[in-house]
């Protein structure tokens, strides 16, 4: 079982059993000491941190009432936008860029005082499902150094598992909270799309990306998305969290609940991981859940779909690294094509490259009906597929990856069969709907298991309340041996 | 099957410079991954309206006059800048 850290670190700080400053300086201090092993880091900030503690303890001895989140130590993926503090999302071309505004998440948590210790590791522009495509090389999994933290936000699931940051934020394109929460054994949750503001988010794929907490329990990613779910005018796509806040629905009986599960979820999934899913399925049984059987037969085109659309739209977002205007700029040129084309070439790494070259591929004349404009036609037949499956039940629960974490430069070595794996957790991308992955077990040599549990657009508060019922049930919770002991 | 001609065409477009010494492993890539997005054209074409996630909407407002970002500022994160003005080479003779 798994209880609130922020909600036990919140009664801390206001009963006074220590300062803001000491809990500051405790991550402060663990990170020294494992952040070498985990490689969750890329930038570490304990200046910024030490004052932002200061400021909450001196609001707690004025006996001023203090914010959930306030005085909180925390992270943020290298490629949400911090004004003044370094942000690379890992790669080459964006390696000495400073923001000069603030991601509006982070503009939000900033205001209520968190504590920020510094910026987490990533794949390449969140391209990526190990964290290997970091310029900076990828972040380990503190359940076994030997394995991979998972990826994109694969610096955050480090940490985060690690005990080096209470909780953090990733972002999620086609897995990258999910996946990485689920190798390194805790939760991570991708809102539905436009719930959470993507201003200052450095896009990959603007219709698939989305921001979400990655927390040790259930209800500290509740406590984070009620907290950074809110409407943005600076997110054409923003619309914030519709209805209550999800915290007050959290514990609610699930009795009668409908519970999904479609067969197409579990095929290519290993042995292991589909019992502890199917463990799962008689958990909610016991708790009185109605589980439901379906079929999603559109979901072999999801994966195929999902690198077409995604690369289409970073060919066209990454467009903006041209050396002129911001980071890295290639030294030798002719003219100023030339330069473009070097500091590219220089700039990027070899993912980010492919996926430039085949979303320009499916855009290009003479291919983009065949691609693109087909990926579309299936995406819009992905999401009447789960609309109607919603009909028929309140969530889906699936296995969040096919497998457990993968051992080091193992996903590095063959792309596409390292694709294949992002298979469960592509479709809620396609469909903009929310999706939370929780641990659900441990394979032979120790690692975590993780499931999904996946609702219908803006129902957060219905996969979180299921989330946390098997959580307080039978979840395995396991704290990696890294990190601060509290 | 996708040819060297062809992935150096798209990445002419894409602004990417391919070396000789790579084209050979990057056409073999890509041909491996626009075959696995090829599979897609094994579905049937389907009845669907798709337009965008959740039934967004355009948002219109007033046009009004806001603060905006510091022109210094945005100029601190260029390599080369002078006048207020981003540097590049000279593009006409």
């Amino acid at each position: 079982m798994s209880e609130s850290k922020i909600a036990k670190l919140h009664e801390g700080l206001v009963q006074k059993e220590f300062s803001c400053k000491e809990l500051t300086e405790e991550y402060i201090a663990a990170i020294e000491k494992d952040n070498e092993a985990l490689n969750a880091y890329v930038t570490v900030t304990p200046e910024t941190a030490l004052k932002t503690a200061q400021q909450v303890d001196e609001k707690i001895a004025a006996g001023e009432e203090i914010a959930l989140l306030e005085g909180i130590p925390m992270t943020l993926k290298d490629n949400i936008s911090t004004s003044g503090i370094r942000t690379t999302c890992c790669s080459k071309i964006l390696e000495d860029y400073m923001p000069i505004y603030d991601a509006t998440v982070w503009d939000i948590l900033r205001k209520q005082n968190a504590v920020l210790l510094g910026k987490t590791n990533m794949d390449e522009f969140a391209m990526g499902s190990s964290c290997e495509n970091s310029c900076f090389g990828g972040a380990k999994n503190p359940h076994s150094l030997d394995h991979v933290a998972g990826g994109s936000s694969g610096g955050v699931a480090s940490a985060v598992g690690g005990n080096i940051a209470v909780y953090g934020l990733g972002s999620d394109t086609g897995g990258s909270i999910r996946q990485p929460a689920s190798f390194c054994g805790i939760v991570g949750m991708k809102p539905t799309y436009g719930a959470v503001s993507r201003y200052g988010l450095i896009a990959y794929a603007s219709s698939l990306d989305q921001i979400g907490p990655i927390t040790t329990s259930v209800e500290d990613t509740a406590m984070v998305f009620d907290a950074i779910a809110q409407y943005d005018a600076m997110d054409s796509t923003s619309q914030g969290r519709k209805g209550a806040p999800v915290c007050d629905s959290l514990k609610k009986d699930i009795r009668g609940m409908k519970i999904g599960i479609a067969k197409e979820y579990f095929e290519g999934v290993r042995e292991d991981v589909r019992s502890s899913v199917e463990e799962a399925v008689k958990v909610y049984e016991s708790l009185g859940a109605e589980i439901v059987h379906f079929e999603l037969p559109s979901l072999s085109y999801a994966l195929p779909v999902y690198y077409i659309i995604a690369c289409a739209e970073a060919s066209s977002n990454l467009g903006r690294y041209d050396g002129i205007r911001y980071g890295f700029k290639a030294d030798q040129y002719r003219d100023v094509n030339d330069m473009v084309k070097k500091t590219r070439s220089q700039g990027f790494g070899d993912e980010v490259k492919r996926r430039i070259l085949l979303g320009t591929y499916v855009l290009s004349a003479g291919y983009y009906d065949a691609y693109y404009k087909k990926a579309q036609n299936l995406r819009g037949k992905i999401i009447q597929d789960f609309k109607r499956v919603f009909e028929g039940c309140d969530v889906i629960l699936a296995p969040t990856v096919p497998m457990t974490a993968f051992e080091n430069g193992h996903a590095v070595s063959d792309p596409i069969e390292t694709y294949q794996t992002d298979i469960c957790t592509v479709p809620v991308n396609i469909c903009g709907l929310p999706a939370v992955s929780v641990p659900c077990g441990f394979d032979g040599k120790g690692l975590p298991i993780g499931m999904q549990l996946i609702g219908n657009s803006f129902d957060e508060a219905k996969i979180l309340n299921a989330a946390w019922q098997y959580e307080q049930t039978a979840s395995p919770y396991r704290a990696a041996g890294f990190g601060v002991a509290r | 099957m996708v040819t060297k001609e062809e992935i150096m065409k798209i990445a002419i477009l894409s602004k990417l410079s391919v070396g000789e010494d790579e084209i050979d492993q990057l056409t073999k890539d890509m041909g491996e991954i626009i075959s696995f997005a090829d599979t897609i054209n094994q579905a049937a074409d389907v009845e669907s309206d798709f337009d965008n996630i959740n039934n967004l909407s355009n948002v219109l407002r007033e046009d009004e006059v806001v603060p905006s970002l510091e022109r210094e500022q945005i100029l601190k994160n260029a390599k080369d800048s002078d006048d207020g003005c981003f540097m590049v080479k000279n593009i006409m003779k």
